[in-house]
């Protein structure tokens, strides 16, 4: 941790071009949906507009294209990605499928798994989930159980799955099971690609306390799935797991997922500002820009071919604890009734309510700032 | 850094150590001052990323001594204040994490206890973050051939997150030493009071939220977003 430097952050390119280019495409392409859906817009789902953005080449932009993408750099994707976050665009349906799922099969799927998969995920047809948590593995991973034992005809999987997001919309989830009997701890597992409407499987829906339905639990039961489906080596399951989740932290919608509000509360506030408003518009100003900075410094560090576990945890737990302080503080400060109908009074209300879930999603903040103590040799 | 760069931080470290019982003036004869003079007016030459390497090792080595006054003028003061304050908190977190894993209660070291590796979780991100701010801010100035008034976005925001990480980083820097850090002998204070200094020189919390909200204001809610991408990267 110590003698910490920037990690220069140098995409290839015309950056400012590639900015221009995805902003026009925008400002003629992003449905004018409700406001809310703006806000924590990695969940709204819709799957027209990911077809789109596909079909503009903002989809699987680091796969080759003889995978369908569009070999560009992982920096230039990460522009991409924050340009859409800033924007609000929809882009929920292909999130896991384009940030995770498509790197994790090119890493270390098999030539049939790239084809069959990663042309359909770059167009933006192509969604995937990931299961992960069970009933009685949440932060503690290493204690799932849904199992997969090999036979003649290929694996077969018994278990159960839980606040599996997007299941229910999902073609494939990318499942973490236990593939040696008897083994235990993070031994044994592996990670198996398996199509969702394979027989066998049952997904219920599990609706938040927003009044959304997300996530899901998904049974198992006797599902039989080709021998093809594990994705890279048997018993390696939480390596590649651990590095996926590198992938999933450190990304700018750990610090943008609530621009949406930011936003309305500039335009809310215009431009002579009173100095209460002045003030928190100042602090949520430099919050964000130095979260930028860090998950800038993170990307290229990723893309360098490093493994930032750490800084990634870092802009995890200040990201989240951004995103969730925003919407406390402007309530503290503006005045606004709770079932007001103008854009500001809907986006504090949604985001006070989805704020919990912030520190929960993609390891609990107990479980990061754990994994940042380890990094400073305490453990 | 380069290699450049590490010299002139080796450099740093000797004369500073000299400087803590001889005050300023191994550090003027040393020719500190003539960083950022370019090379053919006889000065060092070097740019605010040199600066800012220079500055972390004055705030834990000579945080009383006018070093940053010496190198740079009255507009780059917050600038430098920041890098003084990034090394300040490094060396608060880097004392902290030695004391946890030395000290043992309950038969074992402190660092072992959750409640205290949560502790310094929560401060090494705070310190992670301005040290991140210094660098950035740094990044900036060079970008823009040291003109402070083109890095004003900047040098308040760095500032103000800054400011802001002093509760937090010297609080748990404090709480996690004990009574041993509460004592004149014992160096911690070296750096947390210092810290706590430098939050109110060169413009408080206040100061600079106010200035960087209304200069936000005026840019209107996707203008911020605008202004921030076209400032760098």
């Amino acid at each position: 941790m110590q003698g910490f430097a920037l990690y220069p952050f140098d995409p290839p390119g015309d950056i400012a071009a590639l900015r221009a280019d995805l902003r026009a495409w925008l400002a003629s392409n992003q449905p004018q949906d409700d406001v809310v859906s703006r806000a924590n817009c990695w969940a709204s789902f819709d799957p027209d507009f990911s077809r789109a953005l596909g079909a503009a080449g903002y989809i699987g932009m680091t796969l080759p294209a003889r995978y369908g993408g569009r070999d560009r750099h992982p920096l230039e994707r990460y522009v991409v990605i924050e340009e859409l976050l800033a924007a609000g665009a929809p882009v929920g349906a292909h999130w896991i499928a384009d940030r995770q799922t498509g790197p994790l099969i090119l890493r270390y799927g098999s030539e049939e798994q790239r084809q069959r998969y990663l042309p359909g995920i770059a167009k933006g047809e192509l969604y995937a989930c990931i299961g992960l948590s069970e009933p009685s593995a949440g932060s503690d991973l290493a204690a799932v159980r849904t199992s997969a034992r090999e036979t003649a005809e290929g694996w077969r999987v018994n278990g159960q799955k839980i606040w599996t997001t997007g299941a229910h919309l999902s073609h494939v989830m990318l499942t973490l099971v236990r593939t040696e009997e008897g083994s235990e701890r993070n031994a044994g597992l592996s990670q198996l690609l398996i199509d969702l409407d394979t027989a066998g499987i049952t997904i219920r829906p599990i609706i938040d306390m927003a009044g959304n339905h997300d996530f899901n639990e998904v049974f198992f039961d006797d599902v039989l799935v080709p021998h093809g489906a594990l994705v890279g080596e048997r018993g390696q399951g939480w390596k590649q797991v651990t590095a996926e989740l590198g992938l999933e932290r450190s990304g700018p919608e750990r610090y943008l997922s609530s621009h949406a509000l930011l936003v309305a509360l500039i335009d809310a506030t215009g431009p002579d500002p009173d100095p209460a408003l002045a003030t928190l518009i100042g602090e949520l100003t430099a919050e964000m820009w130095t979260l930028r900075q860090l998950s800038m410094s993170t990307a290229a560090k990723l893309a360098a071919g490093e493994d930032p576990m750490v800084e990634a945890s870092v802009v995890k737990e200040l990201g989240n604890a951004f995103e969730q302080d925003m919407p406390r503080r402007v309530q503290a400060i503006v005045t606004s009734g709770w079932d007001d109908e103008n854009d500001l009074a809907k986006l504090l209300r949604a985001l006070l309510i989805a704020s919990p879930s912030f520190s929960l999603r993609g390891g609990t903040r107990e479980v990061i700032r754990g994994i940042i103590a380890r990094g400073l040799g305490l453990r | 850094m380069s290699a450049a760069r590490d010299m002139l931080c080796d450099t740093a470290r000797a004369v500073f150590a000299e400087a803590v019982t001889a005050g300023i003036a191994p550090v003027e004869e040393a020719g500190f001052g003539l960083l950022l003079v370019p090379e053919e007016e006889n000065g060092f030459g070097g740019d605010w990323g040199d600066v800012n390497a220079v500055l972390q090792i004055a705030g834990v080595v000579v945080p009383d001594l006018p070093v940053a006054e010496l190198i740079a003028g009255e507009a780059y003061q917050p600038a430098a204040t920041v890098s003084l304050m990034a090394g300040a908190m490094g060396q608060a977190l880097t004392l902290s994490i030695d004391h946890v894993n030395t000290r043992q209660q309950f038969g074992r070291p402190l660092g072992k206890f959750q409640a205290v590796q949560q502790s310094l979780a929560v401060m090494a991100c705070e310190v992670r973050a301005v040290e991140a701010a210094a660098a950035a801010l740094a990044l900036r100035l060079d970008a823009v051939g040291l003109d402070a008034s083109a890095a004003d976005f900047e040098i308040a925001a760095a500032k103000l997150r800054a400011n802001r990480a002093v509760g937090v980083v010297t609080s748990i820097a404090h709480q996690v030493h004990g009574a041993i850090g509460f004592t004149e002998e014992y160096h911690l204070h070296r750096v947390t009071v210092p810290l706590m200094r430098w939050r109110g020189a060169h413009g408080n919390d206040a100061f600079w939220a106010a200035r960087l909200g209304r200069q936000v204001a005026a840019l209107g809610g996707h203008g911020l977003w605008e202004a921030m991408t076209a400032r760098g990267a």
